[in-house]
C-alpha cells in the first residue's frame, strides 16, 4: 500500500499535536515511526485509521483520500494497549478471529496465519488463560486475517521479553517481504531487529523523514 | 393462588393457564441470557434496570389512562411499558452522547424520572392495588395467548437478527474500536441493539415483575462466565441455568404457593452461590495438586 501524507496538521482542542508533518512511502516499505512520548506517533497512526477525523487532502492511501474511507479494513492494526478489547467474558482465540473475518477468507487461510504467527496451538484457548505475548500475536493474527496491505503495529513489542522481541520482529520482517507495508512505532528503535527502509522522526509534531539503507534481518 | 393437591407434572395437564405460564417463562428463560450476555460484555449491566423502571412509569400511565380516564381501547398496560422502555432507551442513548466521559449518568437521570412518574400516576390512578403488586413482582400465572404470540415473535426475530449479524455483534462487543475499523456502523447497531434490549426488558416485567428484570438477564450470565470455556459454550450454560430457575421455580412456586417470578430469581441466585462455590473448590484443589507436583519435583 502507498502511503502520501501531505501537510497534516492536526490537534486536539487548543493544542497542536502534528505541524505540517509530511511523508511518502510506497507498496512494500517499511517505515519505523520514532519519537518521544507525547511527541504525537499515536496521534499520527489514529488519524491515518479514521480514528481521528482529518480534512480532506492530507492522507491517502493507495492515492484515496482518506476522508472518503468508509472501511479500513485493508489495513491491520495492532494498538499498543488492548485495554478497548472487553477481557474477562469467555472467549477462544478461535471465536475473536472467526468474527474478525469480515473478508471470509478460508478456515485453511486462518490456520496458515496462526501457524506462520506461532500460535496454532492456542486456537481453541480462552483469551483470559494467555500471556501478554500471546495476546499480542493473536491481535498480530486478527490484524492479518482480513488480507492487509498495510500493518500498523504501535509499541507492539512493551512488555515483551527478549526472546519473543527478537521472533516478534523475524515474523514481521517476513510478512513485509511477503509484500506488506509496515509502519511501526516505536520509542526505541535500537532494541528491535526490524528491517526498515523509512524512518519518520516525530519530535514536538514535527516530522523528519528520510530513506536508510536495509540492513539484514536474518 | 391455590392449586389443585396434584403433583406440577399432572397440574401442568389439567391447568391450562400453569402450561402457559411455564411456555412464557421457557421463552424468556431463553431469550434474557442471551441478551444478557451481550449487556455484561458492553458492560451496561445497569442498563436493564434502568428500563425496566422506567417501564414501570409505561404501566402506571396505562393504569391511569385506562382505570381513571377509561380509556379502555388501550387494552394492556404492557403495551405502555414497551413504549415507555424505547423511549426511556433513547433518552438513555441521548445522555450518553451528551456525558461523553460519564455515560452512566445517564441511568440515576432515567431511572429517577421513570421511579417519579411511577409514584406519581400511581397515586393518581388510586394507590396501591394488585395490578401494581404483579408489575413489581411478575404475574407469570396470568399470562394469555396474547402475550405467548408477543413473546415468541418478538424471541423469533431477536434470534434471526442475532443469527444474521452474528460476526457484528460480537465484533462490536468485545471490541468496538476494531469494529469501527472494519467499517461497522457503531451507531446503528447501538441505536437497534438499545431498541431490541427495551424490548425484552419490557416483555420481562410479566414474568419476573419491575424489581427482578435485571436478574433474569445478568445472574445466570454472571454464573456461566465462571465456568464456562468459549462465549458459545457460556451462552449455552446460561440459557441452560436460566431454564433450570424457570422449571424449577414454577415447579416449587406451585407446590409451596409462593410466587413463581419472585421463586425463579431465587433460584437463579442458588445457582449462581453454587457455581462460585464449587469453582473456588475447584481452583484451590488445582493449585494444591500444582504445589504438591512442584514439592515431589
Amino acid at each position: 500500500m502507498r502511503v502520501n501524507v501531505t501537510n497534516l496538521t492536526f490537534g486536539y482542542d487548543y493544542r497542536t499535536v502534528l505541524k505540517d508533518l509530511s511523508f511518502k512511502i510506497n507498496s512494500g516499505d517499511f517505515l519505523a515511526v520514532i519519537g518521544n512520548n507525547g511527541s504525537g506517533k499515536s496521534t499520527l497512526i489514529k488519524c491515518m485509521l479514521g480514528i481521528n477525523k482529518v480534512g480532506p487532502n492530507q492522507i491517502f492511501l493507495d492515492d484515496v483520500d482518506i476522508a472518503t474511507y468508509k472501511s479500513f479494513i485493508n489495513i491491520g492494526y495492532v494498538p499498543q494497549k488492548f485495554d478497548d478489547f472487553n477481557y474477562e467474558f469467555p472467549i477462544t482465540v478461535n471465536e475473536i478471529l472467526t468474527a474478525s473475518n469480515i473478508s471470509n477468507i478460508t478456515e485453511d487461510s486462518k490456520l496458515e496465519i496462526l501457524d506462520k504467527i506461532g500460535i496454532l496451538e492456542l486456537q481453541h484457548e480462552n483469551i483470559n488463560n494467555l500471556s501478554g505475548g500471546q495476546l499480542q500475536r493473536v491481535f498480530i493474527v486478527r490484524s492479518l486475517m482480513n488480507n492487509p496491505k498495510m500493518l500498523i503495529l504501535d509499541e507492539p513489542t512493551v512488555g515483551v521479553d527478549r526472546k519473543n522481541v527478537e521472533a516478534f520482529y523475524k515474523t514481521v520482517n517476513e510478512l513485509n517481504k511477503d509484500g506488506i507495508t509496515i509502519i511501526l512505532i516505536t520509542h526505541n528503535i535500537h532494541e528491535s531487529n526490524a528491517n526498515y527502509s523509512h524512518v519518520l522522526s516525530i519530535h514536538n509534531g514535527e516530522g523528519v523523514f528520510q530513506e536508510v539503507e536495509r540492513g539484514d534481518d536474518e | 393462588m391455590i392449586l389443585a393437591d396434584a403433583p406440577f407434572i399432572v397440574a401442568l395437564f389439567d391447568y391450562p393457564f400453569l402450561r402457559y405460564a411455564l411456555i412464557a417463562g421457557l421463552i424468556m428463560g431463553f431469550i434474557t441470557p442471551l441478551i444478557g450476555s451481550f449487556v455484561i460484555i458492553r458492560r451496561l449491566s445497569f442498563i436493564a434496570d434502568t428500563l425496566s423502571h422506567f417501564s414501570l412509569a409505561g404501566l402506571s400511565i396505562g393504569l391511569f389512562l385506562i382505570n381513571t380516564i377509561g380509556m379502555d381501547f388501550i387494552g394492556d398496560p404492557l403495551y405502555l411499558a414497551i413504549i415507555a422502555s424505547v423511549i426511556g432507551a433513547f433518552i438513555i442513548e441521548i445522555l450518553r452522547g451528551y456525558y461523553q466521559n460519564y455515560k452512566e449518568i445517564s441511568m440515576p437521570i432515567v431511572m429517577s424520572l421513570g421511579t417519579a412518574l411511577s409514584a406519581l400516576f400511581i397515586s393518581l390512578s388510586g394507590g396501591w392495588n394488585s395490578s401494581i403488586y404483579n408489575f413489581l413482582f411478575g404475574s407469570l400465572l396470568t399470562v394469555g395467548d396474547e402475550y405467548l404470540a408477543i413473546i415468541s415473535i418478538t424471541t423469533a426475530s431477536v434470534l434471526i437478527l442475532i443469527i444474521i449479524f452474528y460476526k457484528q455483534i460480537v465484533l462490536v462487543s468485545f471490541d468496538e474500536q476494531y469494529a469501527r475499523l472494519v467499517g461497522i456502523k457503531i451507531g446503528r447497531f447501538q441505536f437497534a441493539s438499545t431498541l431490541i434490549l427495551s424490548l425484552v426488558v419490557s416483555l420481562s416485567i410479566v414474568t419476573v415483575g419491575v424489581l427482578l428484570v435485571s436478574s433474569l438477564m445478568i445472574i445466570p450470565v454472571a454464573a456461566a462466565m465462571k465456568i464456562g470455556k468459549s462465549f458459545r459454550n457460556t451462552m449455552t450454560i446460561s440459557i441452560i441455568f436460566s431454564e433450570i430457575s424457570v422449571i424449577f421455580g414454577l415447579w416449587i412456586s406451585y407446590e409451596l404457593d409462593i410466587p413463581p417470578g419472585a421463586t425463579i430469581v431465587l433460584i437463579n441466585i442458588l445457582i449462581l452461590v453454587l457455581v462460585v462455590l464449587i469453582n473456588k473448590i475447584f481452583v484451590s484443589k488445582r493449585i494444591k495438586q500444582a504445589q504438591k507436583e512442584i514439592q515431589t519435583k
